[in-house]
């Protein structure tokens, strides 16, 4: 039970320390974390950052492993950097803050490369392609981006898709938008929301759970995903652009991507714009 | 949904009950120093801890544990989600239980202290043998609600991502596609867990009151 | 990697942040009323002579009491609607509030009610008043008199738990504190500061109802 007079008679005093916090951290806040390959290899493991939720990208299996295309990717890698690889599941707005201030040393996460992003994280050069759309039921009449204004639409919050939605979407169109992509295709197939922003996957996952109710409406854009390290860190990004330079030519990025993508990797372009993919 | 999806569900019941534990007495403990800190008799830690209580009971527990999410990285503190979270939950029980058993402490009748005093108890001893037995015996139902309240609580764990009973059952509706069914599993797992403690704290109440008729 | 504090973003969103506040106080104020009405007519459920009645609202009370929050809101918002009930999240987390807080006013209430003495309800009888008019004015108006400062903190309560909405996409303000933090990534000096907003909110509700409970009972009690 609240003690309503304590809160009444302590709530200046809150507020002044509170205020002293926040001013004082930014005196004691630092920097805390600069890693170099060596650094991870000597601490004897590689903290990876992942999607928990989200075939075939990330997932964590009925037994409680993680699995999915970005963990064997990042398996390798952490063989490449001689550490074992220990795997922080993430949702899908705590990626580039779990990155920012340490939880983990690199992402594998689905990131797909966009220039804001790139004001935040340092991204890699890319190794797979993901196209985001628009999936709905097939009963639901969406022809060209002006037809979303007649619905609500919902979106995992800070992802691509929000972004692609926002983008493209008239201003009539409701957004909504949850915490990951469990929440947004429950939301799909409760009803609360009629189109939901999808990238390539969720209409596997619907036709698993409604066969043939779900397709694929508008296709927005296809973007690259690479690997995100912090900015700054020279070293790091060098040895990840090596690696995935290395797994491109020697078949092995081709072998993962068949295997969870059932398609052969893209033509990866040179550049994207406003992501640069090196350390400057 | 098939057996393996329930054995997810129980494997997310094990860390909501590892995280109530850890942040009922790792809170507790804590909690203990808040209350003693708030009836010590002087001044200035009482104004300190009351607002450290003030904060957390004024607050949302969602915010608490964004903040100590996002901010513990901050100063240095790389923890993983589990850490993170276990940490705000003890913050959280600290300020509650804090002030739960200050009002135990100061309901203890004003005579025993003093007949400890007169006794030439110290402050370790009387607090320890005298005021604190009875303030905790005093306090019991409101602790075990409060225990209740920190088993629900831990279902906000799921929005910082970490997989306890929550996200599991969310995980495993949306492989299953029947959120009735697993949503209805999950809260008769939280009222499993919660309902006996309730009943158990009811009890309490009334052999309490009965005692004092 | 130096992380500096940087609390451009949070200024720049000061306007949501306030319009967030205003949905945050609005959905509580509506789960309020609600969680009274539902109060209310629980306790007068839970003494009725039929008995079904009083076990439903037994059942009621220990199954919401019992179960977190966010499974609740999460039921009545995704799974419902596969049984044919289909809500939007504003009216959904107000339905949820005011579920919540009823199943607690009815406890609270009932033990206001309870300890109204059994003489003044026989008086009122004797001098010719309506059972209904009975249990308004001498049971139910001192009953809440009594249990006043509990229900304050029970609301206040409700008040921070509508920060829970957010995850079925309620307009409030840490689903406007998320959107500002996903644009900005600032994490940290976006919920620290929007922590402090809703610590004044509880302040302001607690005004509020000291206020309304300083009107309503302005009756001497001796």
């Amino acid at each position: 039970m609240i003690d309503t007079r304590t809160i009444e008679l302590h709530r200046r005093q809150v507020l002044l320390a509170a205020a002293a916090l926040l001013v004082g951290t930014a005196f004691v806040c630092q920097s805390a974390v600069a890693l170099t390959p060596a650094e991870i290899k000597a601490k004897g493991k590689l903290v990876v950052g992942i999607q928990g939720d989200n075939p075939p990208w990330g997932f964590v299996n009925s037994s409680g492993k993680q699995e999915g295309f970005d963990a064997d990717i990042a398996e390798l890698f952490g063989k490449e950097l001689g550490a074992p690889v220990e795997f922080v599941p993430l949702a899908v707005a705590n990626r580039i803050p779990a990155l920012t201030t340490g939880r983990v040393d690199i992402l594998f996460a689905t990131m797909a490369m966009l220039p804001d992003r790139a004001k935040a994280v340092q991204f890699s050069k890319p190794y797979v392609a993901n196209t985001m759309g628009l999936v709905a039921a097939k009963t639901t009449e969406i022809k060209t981006n002006a037809d979303m204004g007649k619905f609500v639409i919902g979106v995992p919050r800070s992802s691509v898709q929000d972004t692609q939605v926002a983008k493209n979407a008239p201003e009539s169109a409701t957004i909504r938008r949850f915490d990951d992509d469990a929440a947004t295709i429950q939301a799909l197939v409760s009803g609360q929301v009629q189109a939901i922003g999808s990238n390539m996957f969720y209409i596997d996952r619907l036709n698993q759970a409604s066969p043939g109710t779900y397709e694929t409406k508008l296709e927005f854009t296809r973007l690259y995903n690479g690997a995100c390290t912090r900015l700054g860190e020279k070293e790091m990004n060098a040895t990840v652009n090596a690696f995935i330079e290395k797994i491109r030519s020697n078949g092995d990025l081709a072998k993962i991507t068949k295997k969870w993508m059932k398609q052969d990797p893209v033509q990866f372009p040179t550049s994207v714009e406003g992501v640069p993919f090196e350390v400057n | 949904m098939g057996t393996g999806e329930f054995l997810f569900l129980l494997k997310g019941v094990q860390w909501t009950v590892a995280l109530s534990a850890i942040g009922f007495i790792c809170g507790g403990i804590t909690g203990l120093v808040v209350a003693l800190a708030r009836t010590s008799g002087s001044f200035v830690t009482e104004r300190m801890t009351g607002a450290y209580i003030a904060l957390f009971q004024g607050t949302p527990l969602l915010m608490q544990l964004f903040v100590v999410y996002y901010g513990l990285a901050l100063i240095g503190l790389k923890l993983d989600a589990w850490a993170a979270v276990a940490i705000g939950f003890t913050l959280h029980a600290s300020a509650y239980l804090g002030e739960i058993w200050r009002g135990s402490i100061e309901a203890v009748p004003r005579g025993q202290t003093e007949a400890a005093k007169a006794l030439g108890l110290g402050y370790m001893a009387r607090t320890r043998d005298v005021v604190l037995p009875q303030a905790l015996r005093i306090s019991l139902p409101a602790t075990i609600g409060f225990l209740v309240q920190l088993i629900k609580g831990t279902s906000l764990a799921a929005i910082v991502g970490f997989t306890e009973l929550t996200r599991a059952g969310s995980i495993v509706s949306n492989t299953v596609f029947k959120p009735l069914l697993v949503f209805g599993i999950v809260g008769a797992l939280y009222f499993g867990l919660c309902w006996p403690l309730s009943l158990l704290g009811a009890h309490l109440e009334h052999r309490f009151a009965a005692a004092q008729r | 990697m130096n992380y500096k504090l940087d609390f451009g973003p949070v200024l720049d969103g000061l306007p949501n942040l306030l319009w967030g506040s205003a949905g945050t106080l609005g959905l509580a104020l509506s789960g309020m009323l609600l969680a009274i009405v539902i109060g209310i007519g629980g306790v007068v459920l839970r003494d009725s002579h039929i008995r079904p009645l009083r076990w439903l609202v037994i059942a009621f009370v220990e199954l919401i009491r019992n179960t977190p929050f966010l499974v609740q809101i999460y039921f009545i918002f995704f799974a419902l609607p596969l049984a044919g009930v289909r809500l939007n999240p504003t009216v959904t987390a107000i339905i949820a509030l005011g579920i919540n807080g009823g199943a607690y006013a009815i406890e609270i209430i009932r033990g206001g009610v309870q300890s109204i003495n059994k003489g003044q309800v026989e008086a009122g009888l004797a001098l010719g008043l309506q059972k209904a008019q009975v249990f308004r004015l001498i049971v139910l108006r001192p009953a809440l008199r009594a249990i006043y400062p509990s229900l304050t903190s029970q609301f206040v309560l409700l008040t921070l738990t509508t920060s829970v909405a957010a995850a079925i996409s309620a307009y409030e303000l840490t689903s406007v504190a998320q959107r500002i933090e996903s644009d900005s990534f600032r994490s940290f000096e976006v919920y620290g500061t929007v922590t402090l907003f809703y610590f004044v909110m509880s302040w302001l509700v607690m005004s509020l109802f000291r206020i309304i409970g300083k009107v309503s009972f302005d009756y001497p009690i001796k």
